[in-house]
């Protein structure tokens, strides 16, 4: 398995020759600094996310949208961060202090640790896990103990119904979400993100969202429980403006919110990249990713962030356009409708893989 | 039976609605410029804030003093006293000698624009008021002594005719 971090393993005991002394080092700092690198790309893609999101309900509703900051506004995010950073940073006095500090780093995070199984294409990916899908939708799951935390740390009645909520929400969606990730399991045989990706191709054909029709529905199912997961509109419960003030973050203010709100929009990112690799082939342009010169490693992950950032617009423009369900719907949606399809599904490619011997339904024009 | 068929078409339904409603998004998202007016710096060339209220706005009050024959009707007429004027005779002259507006006090009722026999006397569309003390909205429209119009004779004045014409006018 080919990652960053042995990249860099590789490169270091070539120039500094391997020996056990350093051996603890060395795993130290290759680890280390792709995870650096990732923290640092995906704060600036949530920033960047922000900003997109402003801009595009802008165009929707006839506005023009940030614009004062920098060319058409583009350094709003980092004035935002900035303002966040200066403002007061405010614990109530009837909070459990610990949790209340603890919450915002432990939803961050879980963020950030599923980024780091995300193949940016090419060999851009921080550790290639043989359990890399499962251990993104584990991790993800461990943004509700953040919830739960802030929500009851903040001893505020708004921000206990908001993580409840949440973790109502998120548990019950998961479901949907791990289920139709499997269909693509089921087809590759592993749950590593790499080989997931290196088994599709360039063309769409060659895609696991075109491998057969259950697949087709399955990624719709993991696109819309994945907006329930990440609480986005049509299904932010967890931080209803209008029913509870802000939700869990009510009591947060300073850069303890500015972590929930980094962490939020770097999920719109993790959900958008991890629908982009699992069934949209992701930085897969039908080279090998390994051993090529290095301007084709940087396409393939121009491919991926392509088609990453396309489905992050997708989620901002359904959040413009859907109004937010009742919950008793939710929930329908989630136990009646995405459950027992997604399970339909799960069958269904099993059968087929049986049936056609695991080819799909382009198999003859893909190869 | 009919439960299955309600379930397909619950699925249909939010499918199409869906689909309905992202279509409208998405022409506004992609087609339809946005209205909104940048209001005190970015106008655009050559547009200023007065050129943005509407036509018969009642903004400040503006005096045309080449009119102004210095009835005194309008301070009469002003309900909150916000006009005030003197005039002063010199040798068969008259002069007006003093014309203030308190524009903080003023409520823009109109009575003193349709009082105007000369319609020097009018709204004009200036709206920006902002000031830093409250007195610099008293607008003193005569710094020195002018010459009060001649009015027009009796008998032209109180010619209905004429009149309604300059109602229209303005």
């Amino acid at each position: 398995m080919y990652s960053l971090a042995d990249i860099i393993y590789r490169r270091m005991t070539e120039t500094f020759g391997a020996s056990d002394f350093l051996e603890p080092l060395f795993t130290i700092v290759s680890y280390l600094l792709p995870c650096i690198a990732i923290l640092g790309i995906v704060s600036l893609i949530s920033g960047a996310l922000t900003l997109l999101e402003r801009k595009i309900s802008a165009d929707i509703q006839n506005r023009i949208g940030p614009n004062r900051v920098g060319p058409f506004g583009i350094f709003q995010f980092i004035v935002d961060g900035v303002k966040l950073l200066l403002k007061e940073d405010i614990i109530p006095d009837a909070a459990d202090k610990k949790l209340f500090r603890l919450a915002p780093y432990i939803v961050f995070s879980s963020t950030v640790l599923a980024v780091i199984v995300i193949p940016f294409g090419g060999p851009f990916i921080v550790a290639d896990l043989n359990i890399g899908l499962l251990f993104i939708v584990v991790v993800s799951s461990l943004v509700v103990v953040g919830f739960m935390m802030s929500g009851w740390a903040s001893n505020n009645k708004w921000a206990l119904l908001g993580g409840i909520r949440s973790a109502a929400q998120i548990i019950s969606y998961e479901i949907p979400v791990a289920l139709s990730l499997l269909t693509v399991a089921l087809i590759t045989g592993t749950f590593s993100m790499q080989e997931i990706v290196k088994q599709q191709g360039l063309y769409p054909w060659q895609w696991f969202i075109l491998h057969n029709p259950f697949t087709f529905i399955a990624f719709f199912i993991y696109f819309v429980s994945s907006l329930a997961e990440i609480n986005r509109l049509p299904f932010d419960f967890p931080e209803a403006e209008s029913e509870l003030v802000s939700g869990y973050n009510t009591e947060y203010s300073g850069m303890r919110f500015g972590f929930f709100f980094v962490a939020e929009f770097a999920n719109i990112f993790v959900s958008a990249a991890l629908a982009a690799a699992v069934f949209l082939g992701g930085g897969n342009i039908g080279i090998d990713p390994y051993n090529s010169p290095l301007g084709y490693k940087l396409l393939m992950a121009l491919v991926f962030f392509a088609k990453a950032l396309s489905l992050c617009l997708v989620t901002i423009w359904v959040r413009w356009t859907l109004p937010r369900l009742r919950i008793d719907h939710m929930m329908s949606l989630c136990w009646k409708y995405f459950i027992p399809i997604s399970v339909f599904c799960l069958v269904l490619t099993a059968a087929w893989l049986v049936a056609f011997k695991g080819n799909g339904v382009f198999w003859r024009i893909a190869g | 039976m009919k439960a299955a068929a309600q379930y397909f078409k619950n699925i249909w339904d939010a499918v199409s609605t869906t689909a309905a409603g992202m279509r409208i998004t998405m022409k506004y998202w992609l087609f339809e410029p946005s209205i909104t007016v940048e209001y005190p710096d970015r106008l655009g060339k050559g547009i200023k804030a007065e050129d943005l209220a509407a036509d018969r706005y009642r903004g400040f009050l503006g005096l045309n003093l080449s009119k102004c024959i210095g009835c005194l009707q309008c301070m009469r007429v002003c309900p909150i006293e916000c006009i005030k004027i003197t005039t002063e005779r010199l040798e068969n002259v008259r002069f007006i000698t003093r014309f203030d507006i308190d524009q903080s006090k003023c409520m823009y009722c109109g009575l003193c624009v349709e009082a105007c026999p000369a319609s020097a006397l009018v709204f004009t569309k200036r709206f920006e008021g902002a000031c830093y003390d409250i007195n610099e909205l008293c607008i003193r429209h005569i710094k020195e002594a002018v010459k009060a119009a001649a009015p027009k004779s009796k008998a032209e004045g109180q010619n209905s005719e004429n009149r309604t014409g300059r109602i229209n006018e303005y």
